[in-house]
């Protein structure tokens, strides 16, 4: 007796004691990307990455609103020009020249073997004389100040069109040549960080840096006034969503462990009981921790918050031994009557969260893990350990004060039989109509960013013209050099759409490194020095020049021939970057993306690449590719879902060996999931695939219920115990999952909402369609 | 109802630093029943008051750039015709059509040195704004854009004034010298730009007759 007493406090102490250890040397990680699906062919994959990566994660879009148009621009140019000293910044951009003016003097140098307009016939006497006499009348005009500087070293004006290439079309509004939105409340600017988006810990730093740096241009300025600062962009987002998670996940898990231990703190009037009752639960938690820290090497933080939330059923393991332990009987003759039931409940919660080890979500792989572990764990404390640690004699306060009660309750919710029938047949139907519609088509509705911050980036985006990437065309090639001269052939295509306004831009690799086989192509385009001496007087001629004007032109014109060809190492920070978002390398061979701006008709765009031979190039519709992604993982959540309820049924079945005990079980269990359900579809809602999740953990965690008050149901003794610990329990439970659903994060929201409304509905649901003797007693019968 | 509006909204912005939001309220109410500016002594303040009160004019101008990349001037002739507020329009028929359309903050010309059509924002061309902007807010009277770019000074009287401009920020002294208006009454007569590499230009209008 006393070895057995022992031996399983013994291993418990060393259970805790390997948990820790694994616990301690385990890195915890915060980010949401393991809540949002992973795409799964590789090569989709790494064009995500890249995009996710690359320059477009790296944006910061800020915008300055709340004083005079004045005020905002000296602030919007205290704060570039303070930012632009900052390390963490690759790039400031307000408007200002000045943002660009290494990659303006990158582009003048390189000018002759980055301009497409580059051809020997350029360069001929009647060329050069083409070209002096446009300059003559540009000259004449009103914007001679545009080509004054340049014209002395690039009469054939290469850098003009350069540059409207290089740096986008479409340019914000301005005013006293600060960025401004149109109706010039809101100074815009626009950042790189050198960081990428998704590194979560360097882009606060960078935030942190642009409030400091903000502040201090604001105290700097009289008018500044109220003004204010707006931010957005994924690095934004990701340190907003990491803050809203982190404060979410623990706030309400210490809320509803506070809720929890109060309401078993009057439930058991002892604190010594209370910690008792909390062993379980802490065993589990920790061993689910220490098993995520094992199988995945790291655990996330909606792990830690949410999953002590799931594995709160095991709460209830303490709830059932502690209430249902009749003054003067021992815990163990309780335990080895409600043993069977437990073990069960246990089992259909196993098989529930099984089902979620499957998902391709990393999150909910992790949370499942979690769950089982921690389940399994809290069950055995229960069994073996706790009841070694309780006192000889205990007893949990007289629950006949709220078990009178709910029994008079219980017994008249049989007259409820009918009309709830009837209302989860009509919901049932209801769900049937309500198909097609029935899933949230947008994988952007499972993110955690909410409405408001999504709109504010779509308006300070669409205000910067910042890039929105949905068309792409991808091509892959063996070298470097291969897929810059298939991204040639593919800008030359597209060239030629967009003079037929079929697509209104694009960018391309090429643009900024063009091919060895192009830059050799243009550097023997151009003459010898003096034979373009020569040429370039013929074509003066009768032409106004000073002599000698063009000097810088022509010497300029014999570097270009002899210069090194340009390489990726040779571009400046600002251009690099972008080129390395366009042009990567992958699986041994290298990848191209050519952005797509402003398209109308996307199946001719299609098409008009498809039509080119020799280049593996495809059209990318990112929109389509998401949304495709988010069918295969509603697909495969209904299969988990469908495959859990299948396996509870079936452990129902082989323990139950009855079928009018497992419809007992089942039926009040369906009803919870189909009400449940049309609660969240009603008037037009569609469900998200956290949602299915919840409806899942619903059959998972409200089994329990259903057993325990089927088990009821076949003994009159326990009664009034057995009511008051199985209300109790569940009131647990729809504590812990009802806190979450006030949370603003999607995950937390959809589940906690879901499974707080289903496992309520369980009890309710077994005392109506209870087959209980007590429900034919008389009244006056106890 | 919209040119008076502005008129008081330019009003407003000489000296917002000194007005708190309260002060801002009463200098509004202020500009409502301050007197006519016909019976202020002729200034900088009727001048742009005057000019204001046009509402479309157009003109012969013929323009004489000397530069010194060049050997000898370029001189162009055409037609300037100028919409309240900001619609501006210089048809060049010699030596070659060309026409430059400002409405805006968009600069478009066609029959330019390129093919097609070209059209940039002003924002972008912050050295051409400043030209053009000069120029505009002159003939449309409106003090507040001109004193974003320049400082003022006035010369004169009412039948013979000259209106000096010199910018404000360095990065535009780099490229403008000065710009001089000359006018009488609400025309102008004469715009000269001396820019700051020596290139000069002027630009002697005759106003049609409304």
């Amino acid at each position: 007796m006393t070895v057995g007493r022992y031996v399983p406090a013994g291993l418990w102490v060393i259970g805790v004691v390997v948990s820790l250890l694994a616990i301690a040397r385990t890195e915890l990680r915060t980010d949401m990307t393991a809540f949002l699906p992973r795409s799964p062919s590789a090569g989709q994959q790494a064009l995500v990455d890249q995009l996710r990566n690359g320059v477009v994660s790296r944006l910061i879009l800020l915008g300055i609103e709340g004083a005079s148009p004045d005020a905002l621009a000296a602030l919007s140019r205290t704060l570039a020009a303070r930012l632009r000293g900052r390390p963490e910044f690759a790039a400031v951009d307000n408007g200002e020249e000045a943002a660009s003016a290494a990659e303006r003097d990158w582009v003048w140098r390189n000018r002759y073997l980055l301009s497409p307009a580059v051809r020997p016939e350029r360069f001929t006497a009647a060329g050069l004389q083409a070209a002096l006499a446009a300059d003559l009348r540009l000259l004449g005009s009103d914007l001679a100040v545009l080509v004054k500087r340049s014209l002395p070293g690039d009469p054939t004006g290469e850098v003009l069109a350069l540059v409207d290439r290089l740096t986008g079309t479409a340019r914000p509004h301005a005013r006293d040549g600060v960025w401004f939105s149109g109706d010039e409340r809101r100074a815009l600017l626009m950042l790189e960080t050198r960081a990428e988006g998704f590194d979560i810990d360097a882009q606060q730093q960078a935030l942190a840096r642009i409030g400091e740096d903000f502040d201090a241009a604001r105290r700097g300025l009289l008018e500044a006034g109220e003004a204010r600062l707006l931010e957005t962009g994924p690095g934004v987002f990701a340190v907003g969503t990491r803050a809203v998670m982190e404060r979410d996940a623990t706030r309400f898990s210490l809320l509803a462990t506070a809720m929890v231990a109060g309401l078993l703190l009057f439930a058991y009037r002892s604190p010594r009981l209370l910690l008792l009752g909390l062993l379980p639960v802490m065993s589990g938690a920790l061993a689910g921790i220490a098993a995520v820290a094992l199988g995945f090497g790291f655990v996330h933080g909606i792990t830690l918050g949410f999953g002590v939330t799931l594995i709160g059923e095991s709460v209830d393991y303490a709830v059932y031994l502690f209430t249902q332990t009749a003054p003067g009987s021992s815990p163990e003759s309780t335990l080895a009557r409600i043993w069977p039931t437990l073990r069960l409940g246990v089992l259909t919660s196993v098989a529930g969260f099984g089902a979620m080890l499957f998902s391709s979500f990393a999150g909910f792989a992790q949370l499942g893990l979690f769950s089982i572990a921690g389940l399994v764990v809290a069950v055995a404390v229960t069994r073996w350990v706790l009841p070694a640690a309780l006192p000889r004699q205990f007893a949990v306060v007289d629950s006949a004060l709220f078990a009178r009660p709910l029994l008079a309750v219980i017994r008249r919710a049989g007259r409820l039989r009918l009309p709830v029938a009837l209302l989860t047949l009509g919901a049932g139907a209801l769900l049937c109509v309500h198909r097609g519609g029935f899933w949230q088509q947008d994988l952007a509705s499972l993110s955690p960013i909410p409405p408001a911050a999504q709109r504010l980036d779509q308006e300070l985006r669409r205000g910067i013209g910042a890039p929105d990437v949905r068309y792409l065309i991808v091509l892959a090639a063996p070298g470097e050099q291969q897929a810059l001269a298939a991204s040639e052939r593919i800008s030359r295509a597209l060239d030629a759409l967009v003079s037929q306004g079929v697509l209104a831009g694009f960018d391309a690799p090429d643009r900024y490194l063009p091919s060895d086989g192009v830059q050799r192509a243009r550097q023997q385009a151009l003459p010898e020095p003096d034979e373009l001496r020569a040429r370039l007087a013929q074509a003066s001629a009768g032409l106004p020049f000073r002599p000698d004007l063009f000097a810088p032109f022509l010497a300029d014109v014999a570097a270009a021939r002899q210069a090194p060809l340009l390489t990726r190492a040779a571009l400046p920070a600002g251009l690099s970057l972008k080129l390395e978002s366009l042009l990567f390398r992958q699986d041994g061979g290298w990848m191209a993306a050519l952005p797509l701006r402003g398209i109308d008709d996307p199946a001719r765009v299609a098409a008009g690449i498809a039509a080119l031979d020799g280049t593996a190039a495809s059209f990318v519709d990112l929109k389509a590719e998401s949304d495709r992604l988010l069918q295969t993982y509603q697909h495969q959540a209904v299969v988990l879902t469908l495959v859990g309820s299948v396996v509870v049924l079936l452990l129902l079945s082989v323990s139950l060996r009855s079928w009018r005990r497992v419809l007992a079980v089942a039926a009040p269990l369906a009803a919870a999931v189909i009400l449940t359900a049309a609660l969240l579809t009603a008037g037009g809602r569609v469900l998200s695939i956290f949602n299915l999740v919840g409806l899942m953990l619903i059959v998972a965690v409200g089994s329990n219920y259903c057993l325990f008050f089927e088990r009821l149901s076949r003994e009159d003794a326990h009664g009034e115990r057995s009511v008051a610990s199985l209300a109790l329990a569940n009131l647990c439970t729809v504590i812990g999952f009802g806190l979450l659903s006030f949370s603003g994060i999607p995950v937390l929201h959809d589940i906690g909402m879901t499974v707080a409304a289903g496992t309520l509905a369980c009890l309710f649901l077994s005392a109506v369609f209870s087959t209980w003797r007590l429900a034919g007693r008389s009244p006056a019968a106890p | 109802m919209a040119s008076l509006s502005r008129r008081r909204f330019g009003g407003r912005a000489d000296c917002p630093r000194l007005a708190g939001a309260l002060g801002a309220g009463f200098l509004i109410v202020a500009a409502d029943v301050a007197p006519a500016p016909e019976a202020a002594p002729w200034g900088l303040e009727r001048l742009m008051h005057g000019l204001h009160q046009v509402k479309a004019a157009s003109g012969q101008f013929v323009e004489r750039k000397t530069l010194h990349m060049l050997s000898e001037p370029l001189v162009a002739s055409g037609t300037l015709i100028y919409v309240a507020p900001d619609q501006v329009q210089k048809i060049t028929v010699l030596p070659k059509r060309e026409r430059l359309a400002l409405s805006g903050d968009r600069l478009t010309i066609d029959g330019g040195p390129e093919d097609r059509p070209r059209s940039l924002s002003l924002a972008d061309y912050p050295e051409i704004g400043a030209f053009v902007e000069g120029i505009r807010a002159t003939l449309a009277g409106d003090q507040a854009a001109l004193e974003r770019f320049y400082t003022l000074q006035l010369e004169g009287n009412a039948e013979d004034w000259r209106l000096l401009l010199r910018p404000k920020a360095s990065a535009l002294k780099d490229i403008v010298g000065w710009i001089r208006i000359a006018g009488s009454g609400n025309r102008i007569r004469l715009v000269e730009t001396q820019e700051s590499d020596g290139d000069r230009s002027e630009m002697s209008v005759v106003e049609d007759i409304q």
